[in-house]
């Protein structure tokens, strides 16, 4: 009988630590949304991270921004801060850009202009346009609040949940619907396409690349094009650092006249 | 059979597997090398990384500005030199590096420059600083610097560091509008507010319009006048640690609305006085003002205001200038994507007036209320590669102008140019803008950067 029950118990074990890998499909939209928005923009309590863009134009030309960013959360899915610190091209090297990030309210946000030694602060804007003259909008870069856009999940995959997004307020965006392409696994938006108002598909993100970096799945390579000019970014991701431990006073003025070499240095390998 | 076929299945899924395992790696791309980028043939793939690491190397611009005047200056024109119409005419060199001797930074910037207006090679010293941590909470930035504080778009209330009006006339990059100074700068910063404390040990004034490159009017002669002649050239205060400047800030903030208090103890930045002999000289100054900038609506609001205490308190010498109140209000919001649109209503108020006004019967006298107001249109194209600006101050109290288009084309990261103009205009002859009707000028400019 002991035997019995001893042999139940292992089975029920086993099912209950096997259980995550087969893990049942979620089903509720907003879960999905909402993990996918922790696991693209809130992993770690905070991190670091080497950027660099290429940007070719329809013609072929090409422009590169590089730049080292520093990012903390006050909570998960709330208010962040973000200080992004250029090194390229040479006409915004040492341009520092400092943001708060509101979940609920209009992002605050400054720029440092060391040839004037002047913290400009500037005026919330629209976050769909060019990111620092890249096809990435402000928005690809910080997030775009899930709480805009009605959700839809359409279809359940192997590996992904493809979700229709359409937005609360039409007139604030310049796309009709967007669809992304969650993978299950990781929970990371792995592709967006965005469809104008005329339903045609006109713009995609992509992931090119993921790692692992401390346990966590994280992007380290992404393209975004333009469908009807024919232009792209891509954006690679290097010495990636999660739970440095920065404190907020990193992300304050002090940090725009003075960067922070502390936690903008590269770190020492893991 | 049926175990036949079950165990082919699960070796196909055996061999399926690896499979599915090594496009991990291909998608991850944890194994990539930098030299398994595949960013074409740009010139980044010597792996832009690895520089970043190897600390300081040179960087900078080379840069050519030519300038015109719309119009002839006829007291320029006395000097009857082939070059009076033009008001730039520089060929710059710009060489800069920064780097770290531990976690202390230094910075050094210089700029050599062959100016056909003022016919020389000169040598600007922008920066060379070095700047330390001297408790977890203060940093110290020592050396040659430019300072800058306020919330004025191009006004300036509680920011008496020095300004070079002649780079900022003739269109020079609007960098250049901030001269650079010698200074000592102490920050504190603590958990509600910090401090900043600054010292420049010699006294710095504006590179004011002195009459070489543009003209200016003169109260004496009653009309505009230039170099030789009409040079201003005014001696500094004498040294001693007395007649340096020093200018504090207190800040923070509260939410998302910045506050700041101001101090400043030092010299008028331009000679606007004369001394016994009738020579233009720098008096006493001392200001104290405050500020504030948040969000209101979808834009930016700000507020500030100064008291700028002069060595007349009196007011009633009439070649001294009075104290003045200066009030600022400014907002500025994104009206359409891309285009920023920038206003401000600007008050100088000449205090103790009816002092002045017994003193001196002169037409050439301040306005009591001397206002006005600015607006600044920006708007990004062509993926952030063109920008169109136009920035307009306008007088109503003074009947005067400063207009300032200007156009910037981002050819690619090493090379833009820019094509503007700077329109002076006014009703009369003696105003702070009208002064410089016949300075009005169209200039170009091309940089490589490097």
């Amino acid at each position: 009988m002991i035997k019995q029950l001893i042999s139940l118990l292992s089975i029920t074990l086993t099912m209950v630590f096997t259980t995550p890998v087969w893990a049942e499909d979620l089903t509720d939209v907003e879960t999905i949304i909402n993990q996918a928005t922790l696991a693209a923009y809130y992993r770690g309590e905070d991190g670091r991270s080497e950027a660099r863009m290429l940007i070719e134009d329809a013609q072929g030309r090409k422009q590169q921004r590089q730049f080292t960013i520093l990012r903390r959360d006050h909570e998960d899915g709330g208010d962040q801060q973000f200080l992004v610190a250029f090194s390229r091209p040479a006409d915004v090297r040492d341009t520092v850009f400092l943001v708060e990030k509101h979940a609920k309210t209009d992002d605050d946000r400054w720029l440092y202009l060391p040839g004037l030694d002047l913290v400009k602060r500037i005026s919330a804007g629209d976050k769909r346009t060019s990111f620092v003259g890249s096809n990435y909008f402000y928005e690809d870069v910080s997030g775009r609040n899930p709480d805009e856009d009605n959700h839809q999940l359409i279809e359940t995959t192997e590996e992904h949940y493809l979700v229709e997004n359409t937005p609360k307020d039409a007139n604030s965006v310049e796309f009709g619907r967007y669809q992304v392409w969650i993978e299950k696994i990781s929970m990371l938006p792995v592709k967006i396409e965005y469809y104008d108002s005329s339903d045609k598909l006109y713009r995609r993100v992509e992931v090119l690349a993921t790692e692992d970096v401390q346990g966590i799945p994280t992007v380290t390579k992404s393209r975004v094009s333009d469908l009807i000019s024919g232009a792209s970014t891509t954006m690679e991701f290097r010495f990636i650092r999660y739970d440095l431990g920065m404190e907020s006073s990193v992300f304050t003025e002090r940090s725009l006249r003075n960067p922070p070499r502390q936690w903008l240095k590269r770190p020492q390998p893991l | 059979m049926m175990a036949i076929k079950y165990w082919l299945l699960m070796a196909s899924m055996v061999i399926s597997m690896p499979t599915a395992f090594a496009q991990e790696p291909v998608k991850g791309s944890g194994s990539e090398t930098p030299s398994d980028d595949n960013w074409g043939d740009d010139n980044w793939s010597d792996d832009s990384w690895t520089e970043e690491q190897s600390g300081s190397s040179w960087h900078g611009f080379i840069e050519a500005g030519l300038g015109g005047r719309l119009q002839e200056d006829t007291a320029v024109n006395e000097k009857f030199s082939g070059l009076d119409d033009t008001t730039l005419a520089d060929l710059r060199l710009r060489l800069e590096t920064t780097g770290f001797i531990g976690d202390n930074r230094y910075a050094l910037k210089a700029d050599l420059y062959a100016d056909g207006v003022e016919q020389g090679v000169r040598v600007d010293l922008r920066e060379a600083s070095y700047t330390f941590s001297a408790s977890e909470s203060t940093d110290v930035k020592l050396g040659q610097q430019i300072l800058t504080w306020g919330t004025g778009d191009l006004l300036f209330l509680n920011d008496l560091f020095a300004k070079d009006w002649q780079s900022f006339f003739a269109g020079r990059d609007t960098e250049y509008l901030k001269a650079p100074v010698a200074a000592a700068k102490a920050s504190y910063y603590g958990e509600s507010a910090s401090l900043e404390l600054v010292w420049i040990p010699v006294f710095t004034s504006d590179r004011y319009i002195n009459g070489e490159r543009f003209s200016w009017f003169s109260p004496q002669a009653g009309e505009n006048v230039a170099a030789p002649s009409g040079r201003v050239d005014a001696k500094d205060p004498a040294n001693s640690f007395a007649n340096g400047e020093f200018a504090a800030r207190i800040a923070g903030s509260v939410d998302s609305t910045e506050w700041a208090l101001y101090g400043y103890r030092g010299f008028q930045k331009q000679p606007n006085a004369l001394n016994e002999k009738g020579q233009p000289v720098f008096t006493r100054l001392d200001v104290l003002g405050a500020s504030v900038r948040g969000n209101l609506g979808t834009g930016l609001a700000n507020a500030e205001l100064a008291l700028h205490m002069a060595e007349d308190g009196a007011g009633n010498d009439p070649v001294m200038p009075n104290d003045q109140f200066r009030f600022l209000l400014g907002y500025e919001r994104e009206i359409l994507p891309k285009l920023t649109l920038g206003l401000q209503y600007y008050l100088e108020q000449t205090l103790d007036y009816s002092a002045l006004r017994a003193a001196s019967a002169s037409p050439y006298n301040p306005a009591q209320y001397r206002y006005l107001y600015t607006t600044r249109l920006n708007y990004r194209m062509w993926q952030d590669n063109l920008t169109w600006s136009l920035f307009a101050f306008y007088s109503p109290s003074d009947d005067d102008h400063f207009i300032r288009p200007s156009v910037t084309y981002r050819y690619s990261d090493n090379l833009n140019m820019v094509v503007g103009a700077n329109l002076f205009g006014g009703e009369k002859a003696h105003t702070f803008f009208g002064q410089f009707e016949d300075a009005s000028n169209v200039y170009g400019r091309i940089r490589y950067a490097f």
